[in-house]
């Protein structure tokens, strides 16, 4: 009997934390969500802890002036694990209980596709940060009004991957190896291996592996025995380092080149030897003095090094502070309608929304080579 | 001709990491006739605690490994008291059990990402990560060190299990716990020392897991492929667990090398199935009937 | 009704629908699976090109998502309902896994990158007016000799079989029917997100409806449906102990199986009848107290 007087007590004020908190009248509820549990956790943690730390400084420099007000910023982060059935939830959950008037994340486009409705139906907009997927802001030609992101999308990297591969690089035969199961890693692939074909090369090897393996030689011994001279990989840092460092092991001297799920510091402790003079794409270029503050002070606040999500929740904190200067008043609507003639500069370069896509047109990508275990800025390089 | 022999060799590596795993899970189904979901939870302690020992306390490796080996032996037991003794002296159906390992299996990888952080951690460079070449094949260095410490660890279990008297005790209540009982075996500490055992195992698959492909909370996860490895040996046989996991392992390979490695684990699962159909307790398993 | 609250009342009411079809195989067949997830696939892609190629009616979806997820289950049956324990349990993991891989690799319906755009369909009365349906039929079947001699199957396989039980076609008809509300809660999961992925029905997925099952009590249907409405709404409200909410979901779990084995309702079923019988019990309970009691008195 004790036992379950304990657990309602628990439960009730499980409720009452979780309802309470009333509204303060100078205060802006910012909504964030992501994984900060399960195997996204990583770029979850490291978005939300960015957020955190900017809204900090933002409120410790006086806050941000709407139509003549002055506001500080409140964040409420809830955790989905990376799960599309609990991204809905809690932007339902934000937008209809915490009456929030803007959301920054996901970083997955399978959680930022599924939200739209609701956002719609709420009128406050999201601000994705590394969903590539074109059908996050735009779905049958026609652009979803409150979706906004603030990364450049797949068909743009697979493009700038395949053509420096081929123009710069001089690639001809390029093998691919991606994680079938991933949503990321399946469209970069997809638009990789298209335009690499449309600029004559020849794609020797298609293999692929599914999440949560770490074992890659199966596949690696069969493009080494193809000869490629490149090999594309486009998925995240960790399987990157153990599928690199399995493919020196079995003799294989091959550039490796990725997209922007490579960036990151773990990279280059666990790759090590095996990822030296690979190529990868990337939203920004670390020489770059405003990227490198940024990093210092997150380093310096959480002890720990940043991650590429960082950056993008970043400016995507920037882009809303813009909109929020230039809102007529401090509701979804007004945001989601200035966030449409967004244009600054943030650490990740020039962010100029578009009306008709909500992308950031004409980012460009920094091309980065790994040289002496740091990552080292080649160019700036569109796609034609 | 060399992409072959590679591929092989691949396989066999893949097998023994499998193998590894999924000794220390049959073991404890062949006392306790369930799947232990727990396992992968211990296994990602023992690369934890390995990790730490080495980088944090500094020590050597080999006092590191004993540190990582003897931890999870502990986290064994101390879960085999809490999650599944009630339910084992209650005779509780196995479907009790096996909801009970999942819950600690949630648990412990939880508990990681909220204390310690989701981040993946790098092992300090031990045995370095060359390769001996043999003509065209590759052989990691770490994969042969791997392939003999868990050859005389499982030597060095068959030994325990088949020359001591804990070992036939272990024997004994795998065949019929309550007979075992009746004849005056302390079945509870039988209990304990499998758990200890499958602890250790798990210990030591957790290190080389770690040193192999990095520390991190789902590292656990993969042990999905050892149970599937152990149900295709024959569940609670230990020969039958390695020569599961080193088909499988070779199995996987063959069919990524040379049919699809998109469609690779649905060719795996079609042959699962198809083995199960004509043995349906696996290659080795016990081929009881229910006991009436 | 916030549209938070109103979200999650049609999650549970989804969830149930699954959770009973896994009550049945579960609870009342005694068989584990681990491949759920797979059938609520099966169902949510049959429905969602009924209604978005063909652009046929929500309910016709819904038919197929049944009649498919059914079929299937009827073939990888075939295969492995021969299969013991964890066996069995090994087999369907399987199956799930198969499922999400065919439709990771099957690019015409959008591979792993998933499919938007389907129409939003489900509304918290047509959840509730299926609820309702699952309920009936279900209390139905297993009140029926079908259901009695499942339960003979779960409980003594070799004695229903010597009884002259055909242990194969019951654990089959178990399987099925699971496997049909599966389908159906997996139509009416994609048209409320409007957005399926082969992502969203992964194993863990078929864990959870496993634990709901568990947790509700084995062999009850009121079990099941207050074990899915509690479940659903839980990690919701453990979200402010954020980060530790699984922690805590763990623990919770092994509390519920060492603390009340038998889940919240198990073996009991909560019909008008047995709410009187309860309190009639109680009163019994009561009175025999009163009784002792006085004796004892009288005693002194």
């Amino acid at each position: 009997m004790r036992v379950r007087n304990i657990v309602a007590a628990i439960l009730v004020a499980l409720v009452l934390i979780s309802c309470g908190g009333a509204q303060k009248a100078d205060v802006i509820k910012v909504g964030w969500f992501g994984a900060l549990t399960g195997d996204q956790a990583v770029w979850g943690n490291n978005e939300f802890n960015t957020v955190k730390m900017l809204f900090e400084e933002i409120n410790a420099a006086g806050g941000v002036t709407v139509a003549g007000k002055v506001y500080t910023l409140e964040a409420v982060g809830y955790d989905n694990k990376g799960d599309a059935q609990e991204a809905v939830n809690v932007v339902r959950r934000l937008t209809s209980q915490d009456k929030v008037i803007a959301i920054l994340g996901p970083n997955a486009s399978g959680n930022a596709i599924p939200i739209a409705p609701i956002l719609e139906s709420a009128k406050v907009p999201d601000i994705a940060t590394v969903a590539t997927n074109p059908k996050v802001t735009v779905l049958d030609g026609k652009v979803k009004p409150y979706n906004f992101r603030v990364c450049f999308i797949d068909p743009y990297q697979g493009a700038v991957a395949a053509g420096y591969a081929y123009e710069v690089l001089g690639s001809r035969k390029a093998a691919v190896l991606y994680d079938v199961s991933d949503d990321y890693s399946q469209g970069l692939r997809q638009f990789f291996v298209e335009n690499f074909k449309k600029l004559g090369g020849e794609i020797v090897a298609d293999e692929s592996f599914k999440s949560g393996d770490v074992d890659f030689r199966p596949q690696l011994s069969k493009i080494k025995s193809q000869n490629p001279d490149i090999i594309f990989m486009p998925y995240f840092f960790k399987e990157v380092a153990l599928s690199a460092n399995q493919a020196r092991e079995l003799g294989m001297t091959q550039v490796m080149m990725g997209g922007d799920g490579w960036p990151s510091e773990q990279l280059i402790s666990m790759g090590g030897a095996a990822v030296e003079g690979c190529y990868f794409v990337n939203h920004l270029d670390y020489d770059d003095p405003d990227v490198a503050d940024y990093k210092a002070r997150y380093l310096k606040k959480y002890g720990i090094e940043t991650e590429l999500n960082g950056y993008l929740v970043h400016d995507a904190v920037l882009m809303l502070v813009d909109a929020l200067k230039r809102a007529d008043k401090p509701d979804g609507e007004s945001v989601a309608k200035a966030l449409e003639s967004t244009n600054i500069k943030g650490i990740t370069g020039k962010i100029a929304i578009s009306p008709e896509t909500h992308n950031p047109e004409g980012k460009d990508a920094a091309i980065i080579k790994i040289i002496g275990g740091k990552y080292k800025f080649q160019q700036k390089y569109a796609a034609k | 001709m060399a992409q072959f022999l590679q591929q092989m060799v691949n396989g066999l590596s893949i097998g023994s990491v499998y193998a590894l795993m999924a000794v220390g899970y049959s073991l404890v189904y062949s006392i306790m006739n369930f799947s232990n979901f727990a396992h992968g939870g211990v296994i990602m302690f023992g690369a934890y605690f390995g990790f730490f020992a080495m980088t944090q306390l500094k020590l050597p490796f080999p006092a590191a490994f004993a540190v990582a080996f003897v931890g999870t032996a502990v986290l064994a037991v101390v879960i085999e008291r809490i999650a599944y003794k009630p339910l084992r002296e209650r005779n509780a159906p196995f479907l009790y059990f096996i909801i009970s390992a999942m819950g600690a299996s949630i648990f412990l990888e939880n508990i990681i990402i909220a204390t310690i952080g989701p981040t993946f951690r790098t092992y300090p460079d031990v045995f370095g990560r060359t390769s001996i070449s043999l003509g065209s094949v590759a052989i990691g260095r770490l994969d042969l060190i791997m392939f003999v410490i868990s050859a005389v660890c499982l030597a060095g279990l068959v030994l325990f299990i088949e020359k001591t008297k804990i070992g036939r005790a272990i024997q004994a209540s795998a065949y019929n716990m309550k007979a075992a009982a009746l004849m005056g075996v302390n079945t509870d500490r039988v209990v304990m020392i499998v758990f200890a055992l499958g602890g250790m195992l798990a210990g030591i698959a957790g290190v080389f897991f770690g040193m192999k492909y990095t520390v991190y909370p789902q590292i656990g996860n993969i042990t999905t492929k050892s149970f599937v490895a152990a149900v295709f040996g024959g569940l609670g046989s230990l020969p039958g667990a390695v020569l599961g996991s080193v088909l499988l392992g070779i199995i996987e390979t063959l069919v990524a090398g040379y049919l699809s490695s998109q469609f690779r684990d649905l060719i795996a699962f079609v042959i699962l199935i198809g083995v199960l159909v004509f043995r349906p307790t696996g290659i080795m398993g016990k081929t009881t009937e229910d006991k009436a | 009704m916030s549209s938070y609250l109103e979200g999650i009342i049609m999650l549970s009411g989804i969830n149930l629908i699954a959770v009973l079809g896994l009550s049945l195989l579960t609870g009342f067949a005694g068989l584990f699976s681990f491949g759920h997830a797979g059938f609520m696939a099966i169902g949510a892609y049959s429905a969602a090109i009924c209604t978005t190629i063909f652009k046929l009616p929500f309910f016709v979806g819904i038919a197929a998502a049944a009649a498919a997820a059914a079929g299937a289950s009827w073939l990888i049956g075939r295969a492995t309902l021969r299969l013991k324990g964890d066996y069995f349990c090994i087999a369907t993991l399987g199956f799930g896994e198969a499922i999400r891989l065919i439709l990771d690799n099957f690019q015409g319906l959008g591979g792993a990158r998933g499919w938007p755009g389907i129409p939003p369909h489900t509304t918290l009365v047509n959840i509730l007016i299926l609820d309702v349906i699952g309920v009936v039929l279900l209390a139905n079947l297993v009140r029926s000799r079908h259901g009695r001699n499942m339960i003979a199957v779960r409980e003594e396989e070799l004695a229903a079989q010597v009884a002259g039980i055909n242990t194969f076609k019951y654990k089959m008809l178990a399987l099925v029917v699971s496997a049909a509300y599966a389908g159906v809660a997996g139509a009416l999961l994609g048209h409320y997100m409007t957005f399926i992925q082969p992502k969203m029905f992964s194993m863990v997925k078929s864990t959870e409806l496993t634990i709901i099952v568990i947790f509700g009590g084995l062999g009850s249907i009121s079990g099941s449906v207050l074990g899915a409405v509690v479940l659903t709404f839980l990690p919701e409200l453990l979200r402010a102990v954020d980060k530790w909410r699984l922690v805590v979901y763990g623990l919770a779990v092994i509390g519920i199986m060492i603390g009340r084995p038998r889940g919240l309702m198990g073996g009991f079923e909560l019909t008008p009848k047995s709410v009187r019988a309860h309190f009639a019990r109680l009163r019994e309970a009561k009175a025999a107290r009163a009784d002792q009691a006085a004796e004892e008195k009288g005693g002194l």
